[in-house]
């Protein structure tokens, strides 16, 4: 069975984000690029998907990004993938939510696969709408929010988180799924990991390959940016210090009086 | 894009608050746009929704009580509406920013060939072309996008984010056909509710949350909850909290957990890491408890209080409930 995990490439989010006001670009000089923490669920659901099911079955791992940012998909080389594809195309810069999933979705289909885990939610962009459409252009279920995940008779049983409380949904293969956080912590790569990581392959993929019909990247895109600013500054508000528990408590039931929030 | 469709998420009739939220926005967008606001509801239970909904200044509400809605994961509702926007022709879909509306959004983006815009706070309609505000990467940036020309668009809309108010001329309800000749794959075979009667976290317009300062599960329960539960609110948790199992992690809020945006935010005994903050700092008014006067939740904090949690929200929570008396 070959399952392959897509991931993201972000600027590090445990780092304070800034916006140059000149280029409104993000700021990414010191900002080390890391893989979407909510990949990693990802990968780690695949990885233990697996061990379980043994046999021949192997862990690709997909992204589209510059080719700059290759190295980064060494960490999920060494976290346990076997190995990975690199979309990366000039052509598909300013791509929108759209364009990216249209070229993904025609990506993957040609690396092949008969189960596709993606990242619910991409740390920079947070659109989640990305998994939906893929599965829509590969004509293929999309079951997502996959706390638990197994393959029974050739079919994908599944333990869902939805809005309300939680489903067991049962979907064909190939599917595309998505995976919540309490799927499982991902693990951290042994140094034996990393080092095989220096000698798994990571095949290059240009927009050449995928034929595609409509126009991608910024002349293709369906949606434009206008403005990407900081917020309005939250300043520092007023600091008390309270004595007892009934200082503390009158300070904050006058100030919310105040505000008309009580 | 001239209509507005509104995309009803429910179950057994029960939807959540954005609904109508969306349903009132509907109707500002399509006047400004000169079209009509429409809203689809399908699956068990939406006839009587349809009943609450007509109140909202909606022109039209498409019906169908077809139980394949619910017997099938999404795959059943992307035809109606696929259908139902063929039908109205050029419009806006607007979906709510939920696990369920995020499905249902990607799906209908690759399916009408549209742009999308998700996490929407603001709508502006500069000749004729669709502006959407969005806070993104956790609210660290706000940006402002615009859908280009094309017949359709599809909108993820932030809970809290709009008014509800009911009123108008009363929408019409008129039943929507059954797509016809499809097949569905992915099977429901057990449908759970959990936390029923608990405020979804998203939607309160009040969040006390708690943090590694409590200590324990305890405190969530007996002095967090009471708090809440005074200010018609709902309980969250910093990411230590839940990483402890003192909460589920469906409570937390920040980076990889939910992001909040209710009018008050109470934090109690929260430091404000970068993970937490960037899951809340867009609420109204932030207050925090905290023992250590240097945590970095007071920089965004517009009232920090420096003391011992354990005496001040029990103290709180008398004076909030005697003030209702």
């Amino acid at each position: 069975m070959k399952i392959v995990v897509t991931v993201k490439l972000v600027p590090d989010p445990n780092a304070e984000k800034r916006i140059d006001p000149a280029t409104k670009r993000l700021v990414r000089t010191g900002v080390e690029t890391v893989l979407n923490p909510y990949d990693e669920y990802a990968l780690e659901a695949a990885l233990q998907l697996k061990e379980r099911i043994g046999g021949d079955t192997t862990v690709t791992v997909f992204s589209m990004a510059p080719e700059s940012l290759k190295e980064t998909l060494r960490k999920a080389l060494a976290m346990g993938a076997d190995d990975a594809v690199l979309l990366s195309d000039a052509g598909l810069e300013g791509s929108d939510v759209w364009g990216t999933s249209y070229a993904m979705a025609h990506a993957l289909k040609k690396v092949g696969f008969d189960l596709l885990l993606v990242g619910g939610l991409s740390d920079d962009g947070s659109t989640g709408a990305t998994p939906g459409a893929i599965a829509e252009y590969l004509q293929m279920p999309l079951v997502t929010n996959a706390r638990k995940a197994e393959i029974k008779d050739g079919a994908l049983h599944i333990e869902r988180e939805t809005d309300t409380g939680y489903q067991l949904v049962k979907a064909p293969l190939p599917s595309v799924m998505t995976t919540a956080l309490t799927f499982g912590e991902p693990r951290y790569a042994s140094l034996k990991g990393i080092m095989g990581a220096k000698k798994k392959t990571i095949a290059a993929m240009s927009l050449g390959d995928l034929g595609l019909e409509l126009p991608v990247g910024s002349a293709g895109a369906k949606t434009e940016l206008l403005a990407f600013a900081p917020p309005a500054a939250r300043g520092k508000g007023i600091v008390v210090e309270a004595a007892d528990g009934a200082t503390g408590a009158k300070a904050i039931f006058d100030f919310l009086k105040e505000k008309k929030l009580v | 894009m001239q209509n507005v469709i509104v995309y009803v998420q429910h179950k057994n009739g029960a939807t959540p608050k954005v609904t109508f939220e969306m349903a009132t926005l509907a109707r500002k967008l399509a006047d400004q746009l000169g079209g009509k606001a429409h809203a689809l509801v399908v699956g068990a239970g939406s006839s009587q929704l349809a009943d609450t909904l007509k109140t909202y200044p909606l022109d039209v509400v498409h019906v169908n009580d077809d139980a394949h809605v619910d017997g099938f994961l999404l795959d059943p509702v992307i035809d109606y509406l696929d259908a139902a926007a063929r039908a109205i022709g050029s419009s806006l879909v607007l979906v709510a920013n939920t696990l369920g509306g995020k499905d249902v959004a990607g799906r209908l983006v690759a399916r009408l060939g549209a742009g999308v815009v998700a996490d929407a706070t603001d709508f502006k309609i500069e000749g004729g072309k669709v502006e959407a505000v969005m806070p993104k990467m956790g609210g660290a940036a706000i940006t402002t996008a615009a859908f280009k020309a094309g017949d359709y668009g599809v909108a993820t809309i932030r809970p809290n984010a709009f008014a509800a108010q009911a009123g108008g001329a009363g929408a019409t309800v008129q039943p929507i056909e059954k797509p016809a000749g499809k097949s569905y794959a992915v099977v429901v075979e057990k449908d759970v509710e959990e936390g029923t009667g608990e405020l979804a976290l998203e939607e309160a317009p009040v969040v006390v949350a708690g943090g590694r300062g409590l200590g324990g599960p305890d405190p969530f329960e007996n002095m967090l909850k009471p708090l809440a539960a005074e200010l018609g609110g709902a309980v969250g948790a910093s990411r230590a909290a839940a990483d402890a199992g003192w909460v589920p992690y469906s409570l937390q809020i920040g980076q990889t957990g939910k992001t909040v945006s209710p009018s008050l935010y109470i934090a109690v005994g929260i430091s404000g890491a970068i993970q937490h903050k960037v899951g809340m700092r867009s609420s109204g008014t932030i207050v925090s408890i905290n023992k250590d006067a240097a945590a970095p939740i007071a920089e965004f904090s517009d009232l920090t209080v420096v003391g011992d949690a354990f005496a001040i929200v029990p103290e709180l929570t008398k004076l909030v409930a005697a003030s209702k008396a």
